[in-house]
């Protein structure tokens, strides 16, 4: 298993996955952008990935919302997709844990697209993350599968591709989708 | 000293113009009567998340206002979302919240501090741009042009009387999900 996912490269991948999500909003019917930027990041900021937070803050393609917590950062995603801007929530597990109920009357009742990354802390580099001594990792995937949202696991800079992907799977769904960032940014 | 919600929610949708509404909890059985044609979207099921929900569309069209109705007992439960909306600093944002000092829709119940919370000034100590509490109906009507073309974020804690229904007793209207679909398809051609 890689040591860690460089940030560079996972900005790279949001703004591809932004550019594409304004392709597919355009052919819905969405008319061109009025913004410079191409897409949102809603943040409370998360321990796994403060590397990639780093950057970001140099970023002008990308702007970057630090909420105070994850169900506005949530909330705040679903208004933006409802004014044609593609967004995603960038939280750690614990937040995915405090914002369980916006997760559901937004993303899954509302059946408004959410994309969130989520950093796995404290994950064990040597077992799965449903086996880990800690409670904030072992319970994520289990979780998740209880409310049906998709999910998959970034283990390395190999599974980047599945950050357009689960994007493109919240759209398509009109509903939440997940990628857990399983190792640190660097 | 109060309003009768109704009376304050009759003026803002006469004054609205084409802005962007969200209300909420018993804002809205009464916003589905007054502004039935409207850009608006009503919050259910998601309890205190209007303002952020409003934040979020005032970000992606900054073009157009965007008018939260918010409940008090609602802003308390995502209080923080002061800060955060101050910090984006949408200068289209216009945040209602009816201070009616008690959780109507669930049963009245007192809200934590009561009518002593003083949201105009958490509002300002958050870093709106401007607050203000008003609780007499013909300040209301004086000021509201004002209100809705001054630049954002400001906040208006309105000091109001129960509403005549709430969300429990006035059931009905479109379903969210169908709200969403309709306000995002109108949004694309305003
Ligand atoms: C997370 C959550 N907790 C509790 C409730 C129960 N609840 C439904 S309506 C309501 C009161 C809303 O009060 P307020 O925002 O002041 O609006 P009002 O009804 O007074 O207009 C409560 C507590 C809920 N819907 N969601
Ligand atoms: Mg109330």
């Amino acid at each position: 298993m890689p040591e860690s996912i460089p940030a560079s490269l996972i900005i790279d991948t949001l703004k591809d996955t932004f550019t594409e999500a304004r392709v597919a909003f355009a052919a819905e019917g969405q008319p061109p952008s009025r913004h410079a930027h191409l897409g949102w990041v809603l943040s409370v900021p998360d321990t796994h990935q403060r590397t990639v937070l780093a950057a970001l803050d140099k970023e002008q393609a990308i702007r970057t919302l630090t909420c105070a917590t994850e169900d506005e950062a949530v909330t705040v995603a679903a208004g933006l997709y409802l004014g044609g801007e593609p967004a995603v929530v960038m939280i750690q597990h614990a937040g995915l844990y405090a914002s369980v109920n916006t997760l559901r009357g937004v993303s899954l009742d509302g059946r408004l697209p959410v994309f969130y990354l989520i950093g796995l802390l404290s994950r064990e580099r040597d077992r799965d993350p449903r086996e880990s001594r800690h409670s904030m990792v072992r319970h994520c995937e289990p979780l998740l599968d209880t409310f049906g949202v998709p999910h998959a696991r970034l283990e390395g800079p190999g599974d980047l591709h599945l950050i357009p992907e689960y994007h493109r799977v919240s759209r398509e769904r009109r509903g939440p989708a997940v990628v857990l960032v399983g190792l640190e940014t660097s | 000293m109060a309003i009768k919600p109704e009376d304050a929610l009759r003026l803002i949708a006469e004054a609205r113009g084409g802005a962007i509404c969200v209300p909420t909890m018993t804002t809205s059985p009464a916003w589905r009567t007054l502004a039935p044609d409207d850009l608006s979207v009503t919050c259910v099921g998601f309890m205190g998340g209007a303002s952020a929900l409003g934040l979020g569309l005032a970000l992606a069209r900054p073009d157009r206002r965007v008018l939260v109705l918010d409940g008090d007992g609602s802003l308390l439960m995502q209080l923080g979302s002061l800060a955060t909306i101050a910090g984006a600093r949408p200068r289209n944002f216009v945040h209602f919240v009816f201070k009616n000092g008690v959780y109507h829709t669930s049963g009245s119940q007192e809200i934590p501090g009561g009518l002593t919370v003083d949201f105009a000034m958490m509002a300002k100590a958050a870093g709106y741009r401007g607050a203000w509490s008003i609780g007499e109906l013909d300040d209301l009507r004086r000021r509201l042009p004002a209100i809705l073309g001054a630049e954002g974020p400001v906040l208006v804690e309105l000091i109001t009387t129960l509403a005549n229904e709430t969300p429990m007793t006035a059931r009905g209207g479109v379903p969210f999900p169908q709200q969403v679909e309709a306000l995002r398809i109108k949004l694309r051609s305003v």
